[in-house]
C-alpha cells in the first residue's frame, strides 16, 4: 500500500517528528491525542492510514479504535498500532479493537515502510 | 519513503532488463539454430560471462541499496533526536526529550538521569522512570549518593560503560559531558521485555546523547534562569515607575 494522507497520533514530540521524516514525501497530520486525532479525521476524510500509540493522554488509542469503530470507519480506514508494549495480550487487543497491523518500539524507517507495504492495496 | 521505493523499483527494472536479454540471446540462438547458423563457443562463453558480470553487478548494487538504506535509517533516528534535544528551551521539556529517546529509540524500560549540582557538590537525580520495582534504590530517591561502582566509575572517568557490568544492574551507562566536562550519567537500567538487548547501532544513539543531552539541558537552564532574572528586573523597574 501506498498512503496518500496518514495521520500519527502520539503523544511523544519526539515520534511525531520522527513520523514525519520517515514518510518524507507523503503528507502527515499530526495529532497528540486520540481526541485530536478524531477531530483532524472529521476534517480530513481523505486521510488513508493511521499510525496509532497506545497509552496517551485525554484518549486512549484504543478508546480512539473504539470510537472509530461506532463511526463505521473500521475496518475501512487501516490503523497501524505502534506501541512500546510488545506483550501479545496488549497486541491482540489492539488488532481485536480493529487495528490492521502492530508495530512495537523501537523501530526504524525500514520496519516501519516494511508494515505499510504488507497492508493489503484499497485497505 | 520515496527513495526507499524508487531504489528498489531500480533494482526491479535492472532484474527485468536482465531477464529481457537472457530471453533475447535465446531467441537469438534459437533463430541462428534454425537458419543453419552455428553459434561459436567463443562467442557464448564471452556473452555469459558479460551476463554473469551484470548480475553480479545487480547483486552488488542491491546489497548497497539495502546497506544505505539501514544507514539513511539510523541517520533519521539520530537527526530527529538532536533536533529535538534543541528544539527547546525550556528544561523541563528537554528533559521529556531525553526520556522520549531513551524509551522510544533506546527500547529503555528504567532509566535514571544524573546531574552534577550547580556548584560541583553531589549529584541531583534529575529524570527517573520505571525504577518502582527492582534493584535500584540508589537511583530512586531526589539525589544520588554513591552506590553503583559502573555509575560511580563513569562519573570519575566519562568511559561509556555497556552490560555486561559486574556488580551493577545497568544496561548502559552514559557518561554526559559539556565542553568535554564530565556532569552526569544517564544509567539504562532495564529494557523493554521486547527487547532482549542493546543493538550495534545503539552505539550511537549512545554517544549523541553522551554529546547533546547534557548540554541541551544545561542551555535551557541557563536561560530559564536569566529569563527569571529579567522578568524580575522588568518588574521592579515597572514598580519604581510606579506602573
Amino acid at each position: 500500500m501506498l498512503p496518500k494522507k496518514v495521520l500519527a497520533v502520539d503523544d511523544s514530540k519526539l515520534m511525531l517528528r520522527m513520523y514525519e521524516v520517515m514518510l518524507r514525501g507523503t503528507p502527515v497530520l499530526l495529532a497528540e491525542n486520540g481526541q485530536q486525532a478524531l477531530e483532524l479525521l472529521a476534517h480530513h476524510p481523505d486521510v488513508d492510514l493511521v499510525l496509532l500509540d497506545i497509552n496517551m493522554p485525554v484518549m486512549s488509542g484504543l478508546d480512539f479504535l473504539a470510537a472509530l469503530g461506532q463511526q463505521g470507519k473500521l475496518p475501512g480506514l487501516p490503523v497501524i498500532v505502534v506501541s512500546t508494549d510488545g506483550e501479545e495480550e496488549q497486541i491482540q487487543r489492539g488488532l481485536a479493537c480493529g487495528a490492521v497491523a502492530y508495530l512495537t518500539k523501537p523501530f526504524d524507517a525500514e520496519r516501519l515502510r516494511a508494515a505499510i507495504a504488507a497492508l493489503p492495496e484499497g485497505e | 519513503m520515496a527513495g526507499g521505493e524508487s531504489s528498489k523499483e531500480l533494482v526491479e527494472e535492472l532484474k527485468g532488463t536482465l531477464e529481457k536479454a537472457r530471453e533475447l540471446v535465446r531467441e537469438l540462438e534459437a533463430k541462428l539454430a534454425r537458419a543453419g547458423v552455428a553459434v561459436t563457443s567463443a562467442g557464448e562463453g564471452d556473452l555469459a560471462q558479460r551476463l554473469a558480470r551484470t548480475e553480479a553487478d545487480v547483486k552488488e548494487l542491491a546489497t548497497q541499496l539495502a546497506a544505505s538504506e539501514r544507514q539513511i535509517s539510523r541517520l533519521m533516528n539520530l537527526y530527529v533526536a538532536t533536533y529535538q534535544l534543541h528544539a527547546t528551551l525550556t528544561p523541563e521539556e528537554v528533559l521529556q526529550t531525553i526520556a522520549e529517546i531513551a524509551v522510544n529509540l533506546l527500547g529503555a524500560d528504567a532509566f535514571a538521569l544524573i546531574l552534577r549540582r550547580d556548584g560541583g557538590t553531589g549529584f541531583e537525580v534529575a529524570l527517573a522512570q520505571g525504577l518502582a520495582s527492582g534493584p535500584y534504590a540508589v537511583f530512586s530517591g531526589p539525589e544520588y549518593q554513591g552506590g553503583d561502582p559502573a555509575v560511580d566509575a563513569t562519573l570519575a572517568d566519562g568511559m561509556l560503560r555497556l552490560a555486561p557490568i559486574p556488580n551493577s544492574p545497568a544496561v548502559a551507562v552514559v557518561p554526559l559531558k559539556v565542553q568535554g566536562e564530565i556532569v552526569g550519567v544517564l544509567v539504562v537500567l532495564k529494557l523493554l521485555p521486547h527487547k532482549p538487548a542493546l543493538r550495534p547501532e545503539d552505539r550511537e544513539l549512545l554517544d549523541l546523547l553522551s554529546a547533546h543531552a547534557a548540554s541541551a539541558l544545561f542551555a535551557a537552564r541557563i536561560f530559564a534562569s536569566k529569563d527569571r532574572r529579567l522578568r524580575t528586573l522588568e518588574s521592579l523597574i515597572k514598580l519604581a515607575r510606579g506602573e
